[in-house]
């Protein structure tokens, strides 16, 4: 027989996937993203395939406000970077 | 032999004055249809437990309403239950099944058992009148006596905080000018006993054995006894039932029901996983379920049979969830498993599928979990796969076949 510990269990976490990852972005005065910085490279965005913006959560203490743009870098990539408009951060992440 | 009954008044709204700092100051009643508990400045108003609660809001119309959220009250009861067994070997919850019952009275109280302590039963009584506030913040009175009933009504007599020790022999003198409304009987004796003029313990007493008896027949006997000092009722130790646990806190709050069954497909599987299930069923499964406005929402499941499958806990676990009221966003979940029976034996079918496989990949996921301490496969599972955010889609959890 086990004895019933009356401890609380260790909390298993699921662990997220596709977690954003910071990421340093140039941007023009309209917020629009000139160049992206991968690695030690700063790429210039060739063109801004598609942008969207979501906002969820907003019943919550840190609501989620995203403009999300597709990018074609100049050496022919294409990355997926968002701007968080209320930290005003960049991240790169899969849509 | 001597016990000491702890009476925490009005445990609910405490529990509740210490959770939300908002109504700290406030008038309290809780209670849906009917009051389960009130605050003293309620009471004073002239609310009380039982009462309805249209009632209760017309005498006391600045109070505050709330909910009961049993399944919290329950939880820090039994917290001040762990921390009394530190202080006796014997503790026994007031009525085990008080949590089923609509009325405050009785949560909040304990008997210990004081046989063999070293200590004298005062000193004892008020240090731990002063560790429990110190550790939980509730003020208690302890009453000590020859029986439950005594201690009991000592207890509810005396002030928060304070001691009071009934000496032996002495019971019926103390009990003499208590109220009859004190006295474990059912409503109607109580107003019966009001139609005989009798109001106080004392007065009961008085009777011969015979009167009471032929008026109000066993019931009648058991309370000229305890009128009389004469206590027979033992002390039940609390009864800790074997069982094991896991509880799963997300990284932000779940709103869909989906999500909580794929971490209890996770749950379970860990538990199963569990030395004490090797070769056993559980009988038994609770589930417990935290709420972002910090609620709870509990539901016990007793299975036909004794099980190990994870398919038909999952089964159930899934009906239990889509049918549960929650309300607010998930934070965390919780899985007790419970009355464990031997296994029963299933024949399986004789073409049974990829089952080999699937074998072979549980030993070597077995042996490198033994070799590593944990499993290092994981398992990709749907969280919120229709969510706009992407990384609230998909998780990783430990895969443990």
């Amino acid at each position: 027989m086990v004895a019933h510990p009356r401890a609380a269990a260790r909390a298993h976490r699921l662990r997220p996937l596709n977690q954003p990852k910071p990421i340093r972005v140039e941007a023009d005065e309209s917020g629009e993203p000139q160049a992206v910085v991968l690695g030690r490279e700063c790429l210039a965005v060739a063109a801004v395939q598609d942008h969207w913006r979501i906002d969820d959560e907003w019943w919550r203490e840190r609501p989620v406000s995203r403009l999300y743009y597709l990018l074609l870098l100049e050496d022919g990539q294409v990355v997926t970077v968002y701007q968080d408009l209320i930290g005003l951060r960049w991240a790169r992440q899969a849509y | 032999m001597r016990i000491a009954c702890l009476n925490i008044p009005r445990f609910a709204v405490e529990v509740e004055r210490q959770r939300r700092n908002d109504v700290a100051t406030r008038l309290i009643l809780i209670g849906d249809g009917t009051v389960f508990d009130c605050s003293l400045g309620a009471e004073a108003s002239g609310a009380k437990p039982g009462m309805r609660m249209s009632e209760a809001i017309g005498l006391c119309h600045r109070a505050v309403v709330l909910p009961p959220d049993m399944p919290h009250y329950q939880r820090r009861f039994e917290e001040v239950l762990d921390f009394l067994e530190d202080y006796s070997p014997a503790v026994e919850a007031s009525d085990p099944s008080i949590l089923r019952l609509r009325s405050g009275r009785g949560l909040g109280i304990a008997f210990l058992s004081l046989d063999g302590l070293s200590l004298e039963p005062e000193p004892f009584a008020d240090g731990l009148i002063a560790s429990l506030h110190r550790r939980f913040g509730f003020m208690a009175a302890v009453g000590i006596a020859g029986g439950k009933f005594t201690a009991r009504v000592a207890a509810q007599t005396t002030r928060p905080g304070l001691a009071k020790a009934v000496p032996s022999g002495g019971e019926a003198a103390f009990l003499a000018p208590i109220d009859v409304a004190l006295l474990p009987c059912s409503g109607d004796t109580l107003r019966r006993l009001g139609l005989f003029g009798l109001r106080t313990i004392g007065e009961l007493a008085s009777l011969p054995l015979a009167a009471v008896q032929a008026q109000f027949g066993p019931e009648g006997r058991r309370i000229w006894e305890l009128a009389q000092g004469i206590d027979r009722e033992p002390l039940r130790p609390l009864r800790r039932e074997e069982s094991i646990r896991e509880h799963l806190a997300f990284y932000a709050p779940l709103i869909s029901r989906q999500a909580l069954v794929t971490a209890g497909r996770g749950l379970l599987s860990r538990l199963l996983g569990q030395p004490a299930m090797n070769g056993r069923a559980a009988r038994r499964m609770a589930l417990q379920v935290l709420l972002s406005d910090g609620r709870c929402w509990e539901r016990a499941i007793v299975f036909r049979e004794a099980t190990a499958d994870q398919e038909q806990m999952l089964c159930v676990l899934r009906s239990a969830v889509e049918t549960a009221p929650l309300t607010a966003p998930i934070e965390e979940l919780a899985i007790e498993l419970s009355g464990f029976a031997q296994e029963m034996g299933k024949q399986e079918g004789f073409f049974s599928g990829n089952g080999r496989q699937r074998r072979q990949v549980a030993e070597s996921i077995r042996q490198l979990k033994a070799r590593y301490g944990r499993s290092p496969v994981l398992q990709i599972v749907e969280v919120e796969p229709w969510s706009r955010i992407p990384e609230r889609r998909h998780a990783l959890i430990d895969y443990d076949p």
